[in-house]
């Protein structure tokens, strides 16, 4: 094989070789008849005899050729074209097998095309490796700008960033879009070049850019709002907040692959920071020490260590603190405590991701299952090229016989795997491409847009490619057993009058213990995660779902001045309110079970105590309610009385609490008549008129936790000014609801044309809450149940094989005089010790594997006792069905038939 | 007319071992190395193309010689074949295999 490459190189060119020799052999002759005529030759006869001579000139080219051919490539191709011919000569086979592959090998390309674009695919800037992540969670503007204002001495630089949504304005419709604020030398630092335009700089982000507020918007938004636009540098680009509309000049668009470094989000409209105060106003964030709002990234000098850098951030930590403490107004404890803890820095290659940290272990977790499941259905394929090997011995022993090499008959059984396999991974990537896109659709929830990069890029290919040679070796190796035990001379002599026991099927004895063991392990995670969803979807949520409809009004998006907003409201209501079906409105300012809300940070002073410090750990929530609320959501006043319509502006401010409030705080004490003051001491003093049951407010997972209501009426009317919606919740008559629904929303339009909102059922709010569990939970059950399936085929197909082989040695028994109870027990016997291995491995493999998935779970043993037992029993159960079709048809084989076929 | 020699009438890789060292005194196309053949054998080597291209073929492969196109004598396009280092090499390698085989043969030959 030596030289492989000029050979191709010559052969691939061999036309041409061929007609080189051609006319160098030509003029050969030429000289040849020459030399004739000089010998006195006539030019005719010279010609001729010099013809003659020559020979045959194709006989010399293909002589030629012989010496630059490979014989191993051309038996290659002959083999492959013997294993095509194979192949197609039992279709059904051939389909089943490539079916399996391509839904294994697709499902593992779909997983891990996800995995690779969430977790492993560097950010795609300079040098990713180099970046570092600002640990944990989120910082203020402030402490952004000291270690700004040290990056380039410290490191090579600095970026921030702030996940936002904005409101973007198009032709009068109003269209959310993910967006970011980020420091001005973001794209510089990162090293993102423009794709049109400029990206942003230091002068965009300093106090008054030079020519007005500038955005940068994504490869996207070019595209899709701005129809891919030639003149798209200069555009407006127009910002709706707090129904001011804020006019952005669009300096550049992002390269297509990048959108912003949370991997999961994409960042359609950029803005500098300095714009945030352009649209907040006086809300603005920046000058706000106590606000962490921001993300901070660094860039690690060339040849700095991440260790190197945090030595020297720690070094300048003090500083930092010192310079932001001033701004931070709040409790001396607090601010004590302000940034105290080591800076840390992570490395960044691959971004910061929300979704990385809720998805990444489930992901990993489903990775490695549907792995597993692609190594059942591996078994399986070799259990079915291996009975398919041993059916063919016939037609193998003729070919060794013939003198063919055993080594040459392997290389043609592994070859028909190896080209299943190739097919199976093509089909494959297809399916993975579909289905990758479905499941990153199940990340999203109703109201978060998940967009992943789902390219295949390298890994994805290597990693299909990986797979499937994995296959085509683990698949394509079974059959070879077969070859070993094949003999030249055994077509000659009758075959198939197998007696017991045979060394070939010890082959599939393992393969089936194998596949009941990973199966095991499979069925236990599905049992585990099912488990945790369904604990999870029977936690009380302290109010009454069924009945309710929901609808999120963006107060926004039309353009009404705030101060006329709470008539409007009121309205609308009104308007909802009619709708027959209706059994009672009630509004509020937040909507429950969003995972966040309005709450504060433990900052409570009940009557004339001390005002608690901040503290993330113990949050209240908190909520504000028309009269009624209670009664809507189904929630019960354990004391006192609910809002009425004489709490407005100008009465004595009021609350309700919860008795988890109550338990946290006023332990001990009478609530009702208490006076609270909530986050600064010189806000009102609310008096507690009443006292409800615990609700869940962030998801139920979270449990109840302590929540204060006021009264929406009592809501200051600049307040309203920074309220993006209002939430109206009808309670439905049983029955009619979907139509409630349905009718609300034309009744809605109806009153106010130009209203943006967004109705839903609390059922969905309580899926998105749940959706990784969910999917989680759908996918190792299918996972689960396909394994099991597959072993049950396995199972099945060994049974049946191993019957039919014994058919004459069952045939003797039973004309001998055996009961057909007996012949049922014969298969059982060594099939129960298959089972029971398989068992075995599965149990220890799953007792390993527990402590893995147990952060994933929620109020289930990883080692739970039920799902173990109850796994076993259903592999059991399958193991008896696919073992009991064929035993019962044994023992009701006919002996005499046998014996005279046998 | 005997014009032609098969290579089975030559020992195993002698045909190489000749084109090799008839290219020891400089580049030649195909005809040439037949009619040098020829000449310096007094007409007992007569060599057929049939089995000289393959040879040159493999040579070629081989990379002991290497081939430029060039005008031959009678003015038109011919392939000149010149001796590479490996050549050199190979040739020397050869000729001493071949002295060792003829000899050999000449042994047996000897006994009676």
């Amino acid at each position: 094989m030596k030289k492989l490459f000029p050979r191709l190189l010559y052969l691939l060119r061999w036309s041409r070789q061929a007609a080189d020799l051609r006319e160098e052999i030509e003029t050969h002759r030429a000289l040849r008849q020459d030399a004739l005529e000089r010998d006195g030759l006539g030019a005719e006869d010279a010609a001729h005899a010099s013809r003659r001579a020559i020979g045959s000139i194709p006989l010399a080219i293909e002589d030629s050729r012989e010496v630059w051919a490979i014989r191993a490539l051309d038996h290659t191709r002959q083999d492959v074209r013997d294993a095509v011919r194979g192949l197609r000569k039992s279709p059904g086979f051939a389909l089943v097998i490539v079916a399996t592959l391509a839904l294994g090998i697709g499902a593992n390309t779909a997983l891990f095309s996800i995995f690779n674009s969430l977790i492993m695919r560097p950010l795609p800037v300079r040098d990713p490796g180099s970046l570092a992540l600002l640990r944990d969670g989120s910082w203020s503007y402030p402490v952004w700008q000291e270690i700004n204002a040290r990056a380039d001495d410290l490191f090579d630089g600095a970026v921030s960033w702030s996940d936002q949504t904005f409101d973007l304005t198009q032709g009068g419709r109003t269209v959310p879009v993910d967006g970011a604020y980020v420091s001005g030398r973001f794209f510089d630092v990162l090293g993102v070049p423009a794709f049109r335009g400029r990206m942003l700089t230091a002068a965009d982000d300093s106090g008054a850019p030079p020519k007005g507020p500038v955005a940068v918007v994504s490869h996207r938004v070019w595209r899709q709002l701005f129809g891919s636009a030639d003149d798209i540098v200069g555009r407006q680009l127009t910002v709706l907040i707090q129904r001011q509309r804020f006019p952005f000049t669009v300096v550049g668009v992002m390269p297509p692959d990048f959108s912003g470094v949370a991997v999961g989000r994409v960042a359609d409209v950029v803005l500098p920071f300095a714009a945030e105060p352009l649209l907040e106003g006086r809300d603005s964030a920046l000058p706000k020490t106590g606000r962490s709002w921001l993300e901070i990234m660094i860039r690690l000098k060339p040849g700095q260590t991440i260790d190197h850098a945090n030595a020297r951030l720690r070094r300048v930590q003090s500083q930092i603190r010192d310079a932001v403490l001033p701004g931070l107004r709040g409790s001396p404890a607090f601010a004590a405590r302000y940034l105290t803890d080591p800076l840390t820095l992570a490395p960044a290659a691959t971004g910061a991701s929300r979704l990385r940290r809720e998805f990444g272990s489930p992901l990993f977790a489903m990775v490695v299952a549907v792995g597993l499941v692609l190594l059942v259905a591996c078994a399986n394929l070799a259990s079915l090229l291996l009975a398919r090997a041993l059916a063919r011995r016939e037609e193998l022993s003729v070919r060794l016989a013939l003198g063919g090499t055993r080594w040459r008959l392997a290389r043609l059984l592994f070859l028909e795997s190896f080209l299943v396999a190739m097919i199976g991974a093509a089909l494959g990537l297809v399916f993975a491409k579909w289905g990758s896109a479905l499941l990153v659709r199940q990340l999203g929830t109703w109201e978060r847009t998940v967009s992943l990069d789902l390219a295949l890029d390298w890994r994805v290919l290597a990693f299909t490619a990986t797979l499937a040679c994995l296959c085509a070796i683990s698949a394509g190796v079974a059959p070879m057993f077969a070859v070993k035990s094949v003999a030249p001379g055994e077509a000659l002599k009758s075959a198939g009058r197998a007696m017991a026991g045979d060394r070939r099927f010890a082959v599939r004895g393992a393969l089936v213990v194998a596949q009941i063991a990973v199966s095991f392990v499979l069925v236990i995670a599905a049992g585990l995660f099912l488990r945790t969803f369904a604990s999870l979807s029977q936690l009380p949520l302290g109010f009454v779902p069924e009945p309710l409809v929901v609808v999120d009004v963006n107060l926004f998006a039309s353009g009404i001045p705030p101060e006329e907003r709470g008539a409007r409201v009121e309205r609308l209501r009104d308007a909802a309110a009619a709708v027959s079906g209706v059994r009672s409105v009630s509004v509020s300012q937040m909507r429950l079970l969003t995972g966040g809300g309005w709450a504060t940070n433990n900052r409570v002073a009940v009557g004339d105590g001390p005002m608690l410090p901040e503290d993330r750990r113990y949050r209240v929530w908190r909520n504000a309610t028309t009269p009624g609320w209670f009664d809507t959501m189904g929630i019960r006043l354990r004391g006192g009385r609910d809002f009425t319509e004489r709490d407005r502006i100008g009465g004595p401010p009021v609350a309700i609490v919860n008795e988890a409030f109550v338990r946290r705080y006023l332990s001990g004490e009478q609530p009702i008549g208490q006076r609270l003051r909530v986050d600064s001491d010189d806000g009102p003093r609310f008096e507690i008129v009443g006292v409800a049951a615990d609700a869940v407010y962030t998801t139920p997972r979270d449990g109840m936790l302590p929540t204060m209501y006021v009264p929406l009426a009592q809501r200051e009317p600049q307040e309203w000014n920074s309220w993006r919606n209002v939430i109206l919740t009808m309670k439905a008559v049983p029955g009619q609801r979907a139509r409630v629904e349905r009718d609300v929303a034309m009744a809605l339009t109806q009153a106010d044309p130009t209203l943006v909102f967004r109705s839903g059922t609390f059922d969905q709010m309580l899926v998105a809450t749940m959706t990784r569990e969910r999917l989680v939970a759908m996918m190792s059950g299918f996972f689960g149940a396909l394994a099991l399936l597959l072993a049950g085929l396995g199972l099945y197909g060994m049974v049946v094989q191993a019957v039919t082989a014994r058919r004459t040695e069952i045939g003797l028994r039973m004309a001998l005089g055996a009961e057909p109870t007996r012949i049922v027990r014969l298969v059982f016997r060594r099939l129960g010790a298959l089972i029971v291995i398989g068992l075995a491995l599965g149990l220890a493999g799953s007792w390993w594997a527990a402590r893995f998935v147990a952060p994933l779970l929620f109020q289930v043993q990883a080692r739970d006792p039920m799902t173990f037992s109850g796994t076993a029993a259903v592999l059991i159960a399958v193991g008896l069905i696919a073992a009991w079709v064929p035993a019962r048809r044994a023992a009701s084989l006919d002996p005499a038939t046998v014996l005279r076929e046998g | 007319m005997g014009l032609t020699n098969t290579p089975s009438d030559l020992l195993p890789g002698t045909l190489e071992l000749l084109i090799l060292k008839t290219l020891v005194g400089g580049a030649r196309h195909g005809y040439g190395i037949v009619e040098h053949l020829r000449l310096t054998s007094e007409d007992v080597l007569r060599v057929g193309e049939s089995a000289l291209y393959p040879a040159l073929q493999r040579l070629l492969f081989n990379g002991w010689v290497k081939a430029e196109w060039g005008t031959s004598e009678n003015n038109r396009r011919a392939r000149y074949y010149t001796l590479t280092a490996a050549g050199r090499k190979q040739l020397a390698a050869e000729r001493a295999e071949f002295n060792r085989m003829i000899g050999a043969i000449q042994r047996v030959l000897g006994t009676t």
